[in-house]
């Protein structure tokens, strides 16, 4: 089944551009193709400006493009309404952000859970699956920390965490460490590297040269366009 | 694949979001307190007092009958027999009557006190009976008795001992009626239904005879009759106490007076709940003004949860449970109040405390009402906003 399954597509993008109507319009992204597939590990790497949110968000349905073709595991976003779009966020997406956004005062475990809120599992569940979430990232012992009781690190790992609890066919890492000293960024790249071998499929964004070279692929974009 | 957010999750999240500004929602449902504690206690004081009424008007009966032979076309009053009380007696549904008879003398306290000078004091004579008919309450002393009809003594209405300065009829006080020195044998409770009774003074129609001049024919008739042919009784009395001329005979209840008091306090009662109403209405408008800033400041929270998969209703959802929770805390604590300034009311007055459940059900819901129109404006701003705007730094 993993052979069967480990090259199927996840992502694909065909001749996607998007254009933020002006004057003047400005054109985040111009036409890029780009297939990622089952279980691979991409980082996406672009000076600031270069559109690299802008695909990280049209990749997750954060964002609709102006025109081209998005799929995510198989499924068009293109005739899928809001509300569809966001049952795929709640079933096959994951999203890592660079300034974590944890809720402030509320433990560790319940942070992760949260990521499950929005398909309707039990609460038991939910928390079940959360420890076992922050175990997978390394933060079994912090169960019960506060976001203010975390280091950087900590805290972008419990968001890792509550990207990956439901399993999620993709995530999407937007500047994971761009918060994060060099040798934390080490740290969460090993954890990714990790995570990837164990099958999670991961794309993340960030303009860190060195924390890209980490990655087995990298896509370089420039000017909204993906360059080889 | 859907997006599902179970209704005690949904519930969990708005108590979050609320609880994690308390000092903010405390100040914003003190608006929301305020108007359903004025209308709670706007409601209980008017029931009680409504239950106090019913307690009064039980106790005196209404049942009861004032007769008088009111003025003629001429102004002259019309002849009431001498023996109109034993007739009325004679009606069939009567259970107990009695007369009274104004005289024409006034009340002093001493002879330095000039005749013309009656302080509003009527003098009155009645039979041992009337208090009995008309269900009245000795304060101190006796009323009129029959062993002491042929003596000068009189008893006195609550205002008119006031106005004389007698507070007791110990030690002994004499009064000046006319000419003659009168004996103070009683002084009688307020009447809640005849604050006529209250400004006078009575005396036996024997004494009344004796020393002052008086006539036998009665002036006013108190009648008693069956509640159930109270109507029938009122109809035929004119002609038994006055068959020359029926019309002037004016027949009140006594009773209806207290009833159309009250009635005057509801239209009041209605004009305190409207105004609480619009206290409701300005109080939802600053719920709204708050959930507006309240969103503003969220936007990153919106932004990671519709990134975890939730939908624009359950966003909308989310802040419309907020806002009625916010609401309906105010309702809570307003109804607490509400019926402690019932209950101190009802304590201070020494009324029945009587708040009806309706009511307070009523409040709340207009409360939980009133929470969610003023969240529907919010949330929908807040299901709008573009999740990737929300999310970008």
């Amino acid at each position: 089944m993993e052979s069967a399954n480990s090259n199927r597509p996840v992502v694909e993008l065909s001749g996607v551009s998007k254009v933020y109507p002006g004057p003047p319009p400005v054109v985040a992204l111009d036409s890029v193709d780009l297939v990622v597939s089952r279980g691979e590990l991409v980082a996406i790497v672009g000076p600031s400006g270069s559109g690299k949110s802008t695909l990280l968000h049209v990749m997750g349905g954060l964002d609709r493009p102006t025109s081209g073709d998005v799929a995510i595991d198989g499924v068009d976003l293109g005739a899928l309404n809001d509300k569809g779009i966001s049952g795929l966020r709640a079933h096959s997406i994951g999203f890592v952000f660079q300034d974590f956004f944890l809720m402030e005062g509320v433990d560790a475990v319940n942070n992760v859970a949260e990521g499950l809120v929005y398909r309707g599992l039990g609460r038991r569940e939910r928390r079940t699956r959360a420890v076992a979430a922050l175990e997978s990232v390394g933060l079994g012992h912090r169960l019960d920390h506060t976001p203010a009781q975390l280091s950087g690190g900590e805290r972008q790992r419990v968001a890792i965490a509550r990207a990956l609890i439901g399993d999620p066919a993709i995530v999407f890492a937007d500047e994971p460490t761009g918060n994060l000293d060099s040798a934390t960024s080490d740290e969460i790249a090993e954890l990714f590297t990790r995570l990837n071998a164990g099958g999670s499929t991961i794309v993340a964004i960030t303009h860190d040269l060195e924390f890209a070279q980490r990655f087995p692929r990298m896509v370089s974009l420039r000017d909204g366009r993906t360059v080889l | 694949m859907r997006s599902r957010l179970r209704p005690i999750d949904l519930f969990a999240l708005s108590m979050r979001g609320l609880f994690a500004r308390p000092f903010r929602a405390v100040l914003t449902s003190i608006g929301i307190g305020i108007g359903i504690a004025a209308i709670v206690a706007v409601i209980g004081i008017s029931a009680s007092g409504r239950a106090a009424l019913l307690a009064t008007l039980d106790d005196l009966g209404t049942n009861l009958l004032r007769v008088t032979p009111g003025a003629g076309i001429f102004g002259q009053a019309a002849d009431v027999p001498e023996d109109a009380v034993a007739m009325v007696a004679r009606i069939g549904p009567v259970e107990d009557v009695t007369g009274i008879t104004i005289v024409d003398a006034t009340v002093r306290r001493s002879d330095f006190v000039s005749k013309l000078d009656t302080g509003g004091l009527t003098v009155v004579s009645a039979t041992p009976r009337l208090l009995e008919v008309i269900r009245g309450d000795v304060a101190d002393g006796r009323f009129l008795e029959d062993g002491l009809k042929a003596v000068p003594v009189v008893v006195l209405g609550s205002t008119a001992a006031e106005r004389l300065g007698i507070r007791s009829v110990v030690p002994a006080v004499r009064v000046l009626i006319g000419d003659e020195w009168f004996g103070v044998t009683g002084i009688l409770e307020s009447f809640p239904i005849h604050p006529d009774l209250d400004r006078t003074v009575f005396v036996s129609y024997e004494s009344a005879a004796t020393f002052l001049d008086g006539k036998p024919e009665p002036t006013a008739i108190y009648v008693r009759a069956n509640p159930l042919s109270i109507n029938d009784v009122a109809e035929v009395i004119p002609a038994t106490v006055a068959p020359e001329a029926p019309d002037t005979v004016e027949i009140t209840r006594p009773s209806d007076a207290l009833v159309a008091r009250k009635a005057a306090d509801e239209t009041l009662t209605s004009l305190l709940i409207g105004l609480g109403a619009v206290a409701l209405l300005v109080a939802g408008v600053a719920i709204a003004n708050i959930m507006v800033m309240s969103i503003l400041e969220r936007r990153m929270e919106i932004g990671v949860r519709r990134s975890l998969g939730a939908t624009r209703r359950h966003i909308r959802l989310q802040f419309i449970v907020e806002s009625m929770a916010l609401a309906g805390f105010g309702g809570l604590a307003g109804v607490v109040l509400g019926a402690g300034i019932t209950v101190g009311y009802a304590a201070n007055r020494d009324v029945m405390v009587s708040i009806p459940m309706a009511g307070i059900a009523a409040s709340v819901g207009a409360a939980l009402a009133l929470g969610a129109l003023a969240g529907v404006y919010p949330a929908v701003r807040a299901s709008r906003i573009d999740p990737a705007e929300a999310v970008r730094r």
